[in-house]
């Protein structure tokens, strides 16, 4: 047995140093760890290749990036894709030729199937002490199946991030509630009376006729503002298109549940009475954005970051009464609303290592450093003394203003360029003397706020708008992650299927809400009979596999 | 009689055909006149919408934001070599074969016809073309900008079928004075095919500048091989990627969300990547609105 | 393949390969000037033809040729039993078939038009303008229809109500029905003055005599059109008219997509978003490699049989 044990040591140093090449910089690791040796600073460029654009990347010539390169050696070539990112995947897995990293979001399969991927866990073993202590017990979730446990990227998000503000809902502005005076907004009826009686009282704002209701539904943003809603307002988690019960843990198409027939009868009606806008299938974003910017949008449903800018532009008018509140609006009164439910951590992407690689374990060691408690603070917070102070041994941001205001302060100071989509910790973890790694707090969200928006959450006795919405912990933490992260094997029946119901319920949905009411149970059960056609309950089985694998894969130490 | 009423009704054509190009003038300036305004107008406030004619709170900026990134010089430049020297070569090689092709007399005329046209007609796919271009050691050069699309079967037809509108005479009162083909080719084809040539020059030209799939797959690593629509692709991509694609926005990162609107970058990347082409246009235009003499070229 | 009629075949029957191959040596020159770029295309556009073969596999990147799982005629099985795929086929012919009558017939016109005009300034000025909408992407121009056909102050509505045609906005937009229309429209508005420019060229090529002579002769302008400036262009328009017919089935899906939305889609996708999104999307190369086998085997039939019924009609053809 003991033989066997050292002949597979044997044949792993081998495999190392086959992959390593002719490095010699693992024969002294057992010091350079922590503190770079000498040697780990020789300069290096490690080229990447990130499916995501990062807008404020400046070649590592800002400040923060020269002194990462002061720091380790290393430079940095990121190349970005401007078209479809997953053709260059396929080249490059076609070809065999990659770049040193790979962030390739959901294309990474690509690459695995390929053989591209390095395995990273010998790696991290033996050079990522940071690594392990940044991911904890999460380590695990990073590695790819049952059957083959390795660790091919290191996962992007933030490790424990807090959620402080909802990220999708019901919004209604602030001069509607105000109005009426506070109205209880619990449920779809509620939120249609206010939408309703504050209509019928102003039947126009500033010479334009009011809109109750606007939905966008162009593309994919129909998941956002008309699909995603459904499941949010009977009670379900953002799975992407799947319902996962806490308790049996079966997958379902989330449309097959007849709470959301109710749902959906439900825009039907407000399509019918004409509280909806007539166009929220045919318009495109920036109608729908010019729209919510009039200021004349009583009432929407969608993701946060959807009218983000309109709202911006609201606030630069000197029109913040006409931005919007957040509401956690739910189908009746029993269910209750799961924004903050907590996934855990979420590792379906992240940055890996490819077997083009010359030096993965001078790589290893640079991607370990960007764990190390040195480089997210200096990517979070900047260079002391110039863009923060150390008082009574707390950090102290001293260009908050510049931070504020300037547009290409992360271009100029490389701040946060060296944060998403390599290993970070999320907003709310501290460091050990007790100071978050980044430096976004519940205060700074709260200061950020308007007038209208404090006016409006005192009197529904909330100081953010999280406190409107159920805790966090009032709900178990979802062993699985985020369902949306499972891959559907490309290659299998199952994929096609699912493309087939997602082509379906484009259609159908938008077809169903604008037809007369009188048809919509009828066009509701054909609506079933096709996703029943279009093999909807096989891709379920399909994907019940999946999911059980997901969980005892990540939930199995 | 009959003179005076060609005139009447001519003086009436001349009429409706002016009244006509001028409403079709100002349907088709219309999306062009609007991308300028938008590009002059603050980003936050064509959220707003309403933008015409006109900005409505003028700025710069729009403009700024694409030229803070430094490497737009080399960019330019490489643009413009590919675009003059692609042109150049390309325009050369399809008037050869396509004189080639316009003689009925010539044995392989069919075959090598059918041997071009099909070309328009099929594609091996994204992954061979990668594979021979990366075999022929083509990655990471700027000749692939211009060897693997050098000989386009559209434009040997477009000039062919020029050429056989031409009178054919010419050329066989030149086979009688002792001229061999490629004299005829260089003496009296190349000179009477101007106002065709402008215009594959044009089309080339345009598809030569407009380009960036061939940076973005064969020479994103080399920084000085990039090109001026790359450079922009990747500006607009970058203003966009905020909310380009729900897997992004999932991902929720700040830092990634939008700074300027897209609208207003698309706007000014339009006119930037436009203007060039206009500032040349019309050296190219007379050659096909104005018509040559014929004569000229006969003595 | 074709080539080899062209070159030399040196053992073959001496009498009348003597007489072809003298001809040819004759033509040496035209040899010249052609082979090298025969040769050029055949390089790169017909050696990447190998990657057909993913057809019949279960392709995966990354593995050798020898490594891949072959599947036959599994992927083209897949296509055609699919009902979406003949909802896909009607669109796209329907909508290329209008864009073949309208978007060729009315750059030709224009150009014709713009030949009339006798003002050099304003003909230059006209003809730049109408080009421009080429430089405007289709994102911008779908986002500027959108807006026209608006029932939310969209100009198209407006002008209806004011001449009281209507007395409700009518939804341009949420009509499956008239979505053809709409796309041949934007293609005409778009692109116009970009396709005229060809025959405006054409146009350029006929000799002017021929209409000094007709004035002389009394021809009125419809008949200078008619005799001197229509049969100058034959050659083009009939060449492009073969050309285009055999791209019928491949029409891009760009501007579909974007003046799309989810009601009308049943109307709006075409082929090249069907191989897009259940294709490259999701990583079937295969399937997306076999409907492109299929595409450019209806496009070669089309082609063949559009040139040779113009041949025989209008004796003009591309081959």
């Amino acid at each position: 047995m003991g033989n066997a044990k050292t002949w597979a040591a044997v044949t792993l140093a081998a495999a190392l140093i086959g992959l390593t090449g002719c490095t010699n910089a693992n024969k002294n690791e057992g010091a350079s760890v922590a503190t770079t040796s000498g040697d780990d600073k020789k300069p290096i460029t490690i080229t990447m290749f990130s499916e995501d654009l990062n807008s404020n990347y400046e070649n590592m010539q800002s400040p923060v990036g020269k002194k990462i390169t002061e720091l380790t050696g290393v430079t940095l070539k990121i190349d970005y894709p401007v078209g479809d990112p997953k053709q260059k995947i396929a080249l490059m897995a076609a070809s065999g030729e990659y770049p040193d990293l790979i962030f390739a979001k959901n294309d990474s399969n690509l690459i695995v199937n390929a053989g591209g991927f390095i395995d990273l866990a010998p790696l991290i073993d033996k050079y990522g002490p940071n690594i392990k202590k940044l991911y904890g017990d999460y380590l695990n979730r990073l590695r790819w199946s049952k059957d083959n446990p390795a660790i091919y990227f290191l996962g992007t998000y933030g490790v424990n991030e807090k959620q402080w503000e909802p990220k999708d809902g019901f919004m209604l502005q602030h001069q509607v509630v105000k109005e009426l005076n506070y109205p209880k907004l619990k449920n779809l009826q509620d939120f249609e009376n206010a939408i309703k009686t504050f209509k019928e009282k102003h039947p126009t704002i500033n010479g334009q006729p009011t809109i109750g209701l606007t939905l966008i539904a162009e593309d994919w943003r129909i998941a956002q503002s008309v699909t995603n809603p459904a499941v949010f307002s009977t009670g379900g988690s953002d799975d992407g298109e799947w319902y996962i019960d806490d308790k049996t843990q079966k997958p379902v198409f989330h449309y097959t549940r007849p709470e959301e027939k109710e749902y959906f009868k439900w825009l039907n009606h407000m399509y019918a009475t004409g509280l909806m806008d007539p166009e929220s299938f045919t318009q495109k974003y920036d109608q729908y954005k010019a729209k919510i910017a009039s200021g004349r949008v009583l009432g929407l449903i969608d993701s946060r970051w959807q009218y983000q800018e309109p709202e911006q532009a609201l606030k630069q008018a000197g029109k913040p009464e006409l931005t919007y509140g957040i509401y956690p609006i739910m189908l009746n009164d029993s269910l209750k609303n799961r924004n903050f439910q907590d996934a855990g951590y979420s590792a379906g992407w992240g940055i890996g290592i490819s077997k083009s690689a010359k030096d993965p374990v001078r790589i290893i060691k640079f991607l370990d450093w960007l764990c190390s408690d040195e480089a997210q603070i200096l990517n979070n917070w900047g260079i002391e003394g110039v863009n923060y102070k150390v008082e009574n041994g707390k950090r102290v941001v001293t260009d908050m203003d510049l931070r504020n205001s300037d547009p290409q302060y992360g271009k100029k100071t490389g701040i946060g360029v060296y944060g998403y989509p390599f290993p970070q910790y999320g907003n709310g973890v501290k460091d050990s003397s007790g100071q978050t790694y980044t430096i976004k707090s519940e205060q700074q969200i709260m200061d950020a706020y308007t007038a209208p928006e404090k006016d409006v959450l005192s009197h529904y006795n909330a100081k953010m708008w999280q406190d409107l919405f159920p805790k966090a912990s009032e709900f178990p933490v979802k062993p699985w992650g985020a369902a949306w992260q499972i891959n559907i094997p490309s290659d299998t029946e199952g994929a096609v299927i699912f493309q087939k119901l997602e082509d379906i319920v484009r259609k159908r949905i938008p077809e169903m809400i604008i037809k007369s009411p009188d048809n919509f149970d009828a066009l509701w059960d054909q609506f079933q009979r096709e996703m029943d056609q279009a093999g909807v309950h096989k891709l379920e089985g399909q994907f019940d596999q999946l999911l059980k694998q997901r969980i005892e894969l990540w939930n199995n130490k | 009689m009959a003179a005076k009423s060609t005139n009447s009704e001519s003086v009436l054509f001349d009429i409706f055909l002016y009244a006509f190009m001028i409403s079709v003038g100002i349907v088709t300036v219309y999306p062009f006149l609007n991308v300028l305004a938008i590009s002059f107008n603050q980003a936050m406030d064509t959220v707003r919408g309403g933008i015409y004619l006109w900005p409505r709170i003028f700025t710069l900026d729009n403009y700024k934001e694409i030229f803070i990134y430094n490497n737009l010089i080399v960019a330019f430049k490489n643009s413009v070599l590919r675009t003059v020297l692609g042109t150049l070569l390309g325009v050369f090689s399809a008037a050869m074969v396509a004189y080639v092709l316009s003689r009925k007399d010539f044995i392989a005329r069919k075959q090598i016809s059918f041997v071009f046209v099909l070309t328009l007609y099929f594609s091996g796919g994204i992954i061979p073309v990668y594979m021979l271009i990366r075999d022929l050691h083509l990655m990471n050069t700027f000749w692939v900008y211009i060897l693997p699309g050098l000989v386009n079967a559209w434009n040997i037809f477009v000039i062919r079928s020029y050429i056989d509108g031409l009178p054919i005479s010419l050329q066989e009162s030149a086979k009688i004075d002792g001229a061999n083909d490629l004299a005829i080719f260089f003496r009296i084809i190349l000179p009477l095919c101007k106002p065709v040539l402008a215009t594959i020059a044009l089309f080339i030209a345009v598809g030569q500048w407009n380009s960036w799939f061939d940076t973005f797959l064969y020479n994103s690593n080399s920084d000085d091989l990039t090109t001026l629509q790359y450079e922009l692709m990747k500006i607009l991509a970058n203003t966009t990627a905020g909310a380009s694609s729900a897997d992004m926005a999932r991902s929720g990162n700040p830092e990634l969300t939008t700074r300027v609107s897209p609208e207003s970058i698309r706007a000014s990347i339009t006119i930037v990547a436009t203007l060039p082409i206009l500032v040349v246009y019309p050296f190219l235009q007379k050659y096909f609105v104005q018509g040559l003499t014929l004569g000229a070229v006969k003595s | 393949m074709a080539m080899e009629n062209g070159t030399a075949l040196p053992n073959t029957t001496p009498k009348r390969r003597k007489s072809k191959w003298s001809v040819a040596l004759e033509q040496k020159y035209l040899f010249f000037m052609s082979v090298p770029f025969v040769i050029w295309i055949i390089i790169f556009n017909y050696i990447p033809v190998w990657g057909w073969t993913m057809a019949f596999q279960k392709f995966r990147p990354g593995l050798s040729f020898r490594e891949q799982t072959w599947v036959g005629f599994d992927n083209f099985v897949a296509l055609f039993s699919e009902p979406h795929f003949y909802l896909v086929l009607r669109n796209t012919l329907a909508m290329s078939i209008m864009s073949l009558v309208v978007g060729y017939t009315v750059p030709v016109l224009f150009a014709i038009l713009l030949n009339e005009l006798r003002h050099m300034a304003f003909k230059r000025t006209m003809q730049t303008i109408s080009y421009l909408p080429h430089f405007v992407s289709w994102v911008v121009v779908a986002g500027l229809i959108t807006k026209m056909l608006s029932t939310d102050g969209g100009i198209v509505n407006q002008l209806l109500i004011a001449i009281h045609a209507i007395d409700k906005p009518i939804q341009f937009m949420a009509h499956g029905e008239w979505f053809w229309g709409i796309v041949t429209m934007s293609d005409l508005w778009k692109e116009m003055g970009w396709n005229s420019i060809i025959y405006l060229a054409a146009i350029s090529g006929i000799d002017p005599e021929l209409y000094d002579a007709a004035k002389v002769d009394g021809a009125g302008r419809f008949k200078r059109i008619w005799h001197i400036t229509l049969p100058g262009i034959r050659p083009t328009i009939m060449v492009m008219m073969i050309l285009s017919i055999g791209w019928l089935t491949s029409i891009g899906f760009e501007k579909q997509f974007l003046l799309g939305n989810s009601i009308v889609q049943d109307y709006s996708e075409v082929l090249d978003l069907y191989v897009l999104n259940y294709g490259i999307k999701m990583g079937r190369f295969s399937f997306g490699t076999a409907v492109g086998i299929v595409n450019s085997i209806v496009s070669i039939m089309l082609l063949l049989i559009s040139n040779r019924v113009f041949k025989r009609w209008t004796n003009e053809s591309v081959i």
